[in-house]
């Protein structure tokens, strides 16, 4: 800059009097001296390309490099959304469980079974304490989380009067577990849809933060204008060659090339994991979801005895809801518990009561736990197989960012240097 | 130069603090769902009178092919019942959830008449739980042979099956805290209340009805449930402060909850002078139900009815409805002449 203060005012006849352009060749012979027309201006034309120059590699380190940077942390994202998303399904699962564990205990009336109430207890606090979880990781959940809570302590209530009534021997005990697993289904699903759906997007649109085609743009376009820098150059200087922008042209390309590849490779990776675990993680948990529904209506079936269709048709819905997403591995547990379920309804239908709630409260139990226990691992691996490989890349991208940053300095530095050997030929 | 530069980077940074800070929108709750729009019962085809609460003759006889030789010859009754009436007929957990109450012991007469000394409750009795609405067309259709279930007898239902004589003269009434009871003088007690009975039910225009009539004013505010027992559920959760319906269907409520009063019947002769006390809204005669061709099987229905004036009517009835309804009620002698 303060060269092109110390330059010699150009000529005013240069100025008026342009040469016309065809005696400019493209590439003139090399010199080391400015030719043509114009000859006078070029302190001036030196310090514009250098400010170009630089102002180009410094924009393109801190484009690519915030790319880069909004990549790193949109998989950061990706975890956390993913993570919640698997979170909230777990809630609406455990819900669901807790509903099939409340009814089939108070299927159970009576004295009760300490180990089953001892289950219900523990699912309670799981939820609540997953509803304070997912609250807590994701501010934009807030309020609906909040919603739900006050639903699962109304839930919880009612179950708590009808364990209360059904252990005095009064019907009134099945009107409130069937209300409550009503407004469970009427109430706080709607809610944990709508934060299944808004957490499934979030994952979704984080996952698809990686953008190879925004770092090859950004490369291309600071490639660009050095070359038209490049030319420029060699055009007043006669050289072929300025090292400084070459340099400077190199660290584009290059570091274009290696976070284009990078970034590549991430969203495949992303759209692998999208595909793939977290959509067995997202199915099974849905599987599970429906699962228990089918299985807390199998018990209220019982309890409202004579109400056939009314708990039998969602029962059917929910079945094959699991059939059709849940993983080979656990099919065959769920048609054990389904095959022992037909039996209940059987005798159910006949009105061999006793047998029915025996199997009910006994054998079905075992065989579907047994399906809600793979279902559950299976959400539960494929959850942290998802959330772990998001995590794992990034910390290469951030380096990656800071490091583009960095190297569009070093470009800048070069270009300065670059032009500032022109300059002293000139001077 | 140095200026403009330093601006375009502090915007460039100012845009990647914005871009990573970015938050989500607040996950949307759902809108609450809207009211379904509640339809007043229909119309009665026609107007009850006290001749349709005549039945046929009483016989004991076993008519040759017909309904009763069926059902001996089938070696069980099938009896269409609830299973959620307290007091009238519900599971007993404490006796294995066999169903049990002052409709049942009815079912049980006429098993042991049909059946003799051999007759077997598990054996000759098959109970098939229905539904309110399962009543008629289960009788059409005979997937059952009688229906004993808050079974009220009405004109247009005598044009669709046949009944027996009346075997319980139940009346509408109305079920409050007993803090209300004590002072309780008819509707004028409820008005401005929120009263529940179970949706679309003839009830909750009889109430309103009655209310109009006497001028209650405020009138009462009519709350609905799905049910009798979520009314009762209301009631408890202090969203009700009554709740009207059959008395015997209010006596299985109160009988549930401590702090739910029938107000014993004015007519009741054995209450004490002074008494806090309620009218009947309106009756509601129960008969067994049958289908419309076995009139034989309801004439011997009838002879076992006659029969339980032996004291067994009373016995059911003290078991089951006299702690919640008064022990005044007697058996309803039969509406004359027979059809």
């Amino acid at each position: 800059m303060t060269q092109s203060a110390a330059a010699p005012p150009p000529p005013a006849v240069a100025e008026q009097l342009p040469a016309p352009r065809t005696s400019q060749r493209f590439w003139p012979a090399p010199t080391g001296k400015p030719v043509g027309a114009g000859v006078a201006d070029t302190p001036r034309l030196l310090n514009r390309l250098q400010i170009a120059g630089m102002a180009t590699v410094l924009l393109f380190g801190l484009l690519s490099g915030l790319v880069q940077f909004l990549s790193y942390q949109s998989d950061g994202r990706a975890a956390d959304d993913t993570e919640q998303l698997v979170r909230i399904q777990e809630i609406q699962s455990n819900l669901l469980e807790l509903d099939a564990i409340a009814t089939n205990l108070v299927l159970i009336g009576g004295e009760g079974d300490h180990a089953r109430e001892a289950q219900y207890d523990a699912a309670l606090t799981d939820v609540l304490e997953q509803i304070a979880a997912a609250a807590d990781a994701q501010s934009a959940d807030e309020k609906a989380l909040a919603a739900l809570n006050v639903q699962v302590n109304d839930y919880a209530t009612a179950i708590a009067q009808a364990r209360a009534n059904i252990r005095q021997g009064f019907p009134i005990g099945k009107e409130y577990v069937s209300e409550a697993s009503q407004a469970l289904r009427d109430d706080s699903v709607p809610i944990l849809t709508n934060l299944v759906d808004a957490n499934t997007q979030r994952a979704e649109d984080s996952m698809a933060g990686q953008h190879p085609f925004y770092l090859l743009l950004i490369g291309i376009v600071a490639l660009t204008v050095l070359v038209w820098i490049s030319m420029m150059l060699a055009r007043r200087f006669r050289r072929y060659l300025n090292v400084g922008v070459a340099v400077a042209m190199a660290i584009v390309a290059l570091v274009t090339l290696v976070a284009a590849i990078a970034a590549w490779r991430g969203d495949n990776q992303n759209d692998d994991l999208l595909n793939k675990q977290l959509k067995v993680a997202v199915d099974q948990a849905a599987a599970r979801t429906a699962g228990n529904d089918a299985k807390a209506n199998e018990s209220l079936r019982l309890l409202n005895r004579g109400s056939g269709a009314k708990y039998e048709d969602p029962w059917i819905a929910a079945a094959k809801v699991v059939t059709s997403k849940a993983a080979d591995s656990i099919l065959d547990d769920w048609r054990t518990y389904a095959d022992i379920h037909a039996k209940i309804v059987d005798n159910d239908e006949r009105d061999i009561r006793q047998p029915a709630i025996r199997s009910a409260t006994g054998e079905s139990t075992t065989a579907f736990d047994a399906f809600d226990k793979a279902a559950q691992k299976l959400v539960d691996d494929n959850g942290r197989t998802t959330t772990d490989e998001l995590r794992a890349g990034r910390g290469i991208a951030l380096i990656g960012s800071l490091l583009t940053l960095v190297l569009g300095f070093v470009a800048a530095v070069a270009i300065a240097r670059g032009i500032g050997a022109r300059r002293k030929e000139y001077a | 130069m140095n200026r403009r530069l330093t601006a375009g980077l502090a915007a460039l940074g100012t845009l990647a603090a914005l871009l990573a800070s970015c938050g989500y929108d607040d996950t949307p709750l759902p809108k609450p769902p809207e009211a379904a729009p509640t339809s007043p019962p229909s119309k009665p085809p026609c107007t009850t009178t006290d001749a349709d609460y005549r039945s046929y003759a009483p016989s004991s006889d076993v008519v040759a092919g017909g309904a009763v030789e069926r059902i001996q010859k089938r070696g069980r009754l099938i009896v269409g019942v609830s299973a959620d009436t307290y007091q009238m007929a519900a599971e007993n957990p404490q006796n294995d959830n066999r169903i049990e109450g002052f409709d049942i012991e009815f079912a049980k007469a006429i098993g042991k008449a049909i059946f003799g000394s051999d007759f077997e409750l598990g054996k000759n009795i098959q109970f098939k739980v229905i539904t309110a609405g399962d009543r008629i067309g289960d009788l059409q259709n005979r997937v059952v042979d009688l229906v004993i279930r808050n079974f009220t007898v009405t004109c247009d239902r005598w044009q669709q099956i046949a009944f027996s004589q009346i075997y319980y003269e139940a009346t509408q009434k109305v079920l409050v805290t007993p803090s209300l009871a004590e002072k309780y003088e008819g509707l004028q007690s409820l008005a401005g209340l929120r009263v529940c009975a179970p949706i679309g039910s003839t009830s909750l225009t009889n109430i309103q009805t009655q209310a109009d009539k006497l001028g209650v004013d405020p009138s009462p505010i009519l709350s609905p449930a799905v049910t009798h027992t979520g009314c009762l559920v209301k009631f408890q959760r202090g969203e009700v402060d009554a709740i009207t319906g059959d008395d015997t269907v209010l006596a299985g409520l109160a009988a549930q909850d401590p702090y739910a009063v029938v107000p014993p019947s004015c007519d009741d002769p054995t209450i004490a002078p002074g008494t806090a006390c309620q009218t009947s809204l309106e009756p509601e005669p129960y008969g067994i139900g049958a289908n419309g061709d076995d009139i034989d099987l309801v004439r011997y229905v009838n002879a076992v009815l006659e029969n339980m004036r032996n004291g067994a009517w009373q016995v059911a009835y003290n078991k089951y409805l006299a702690t919640y309804l008064g022990s005044g009620a007697t058996q309803p002698p039969p509406y004359l002449p027979y059809r």
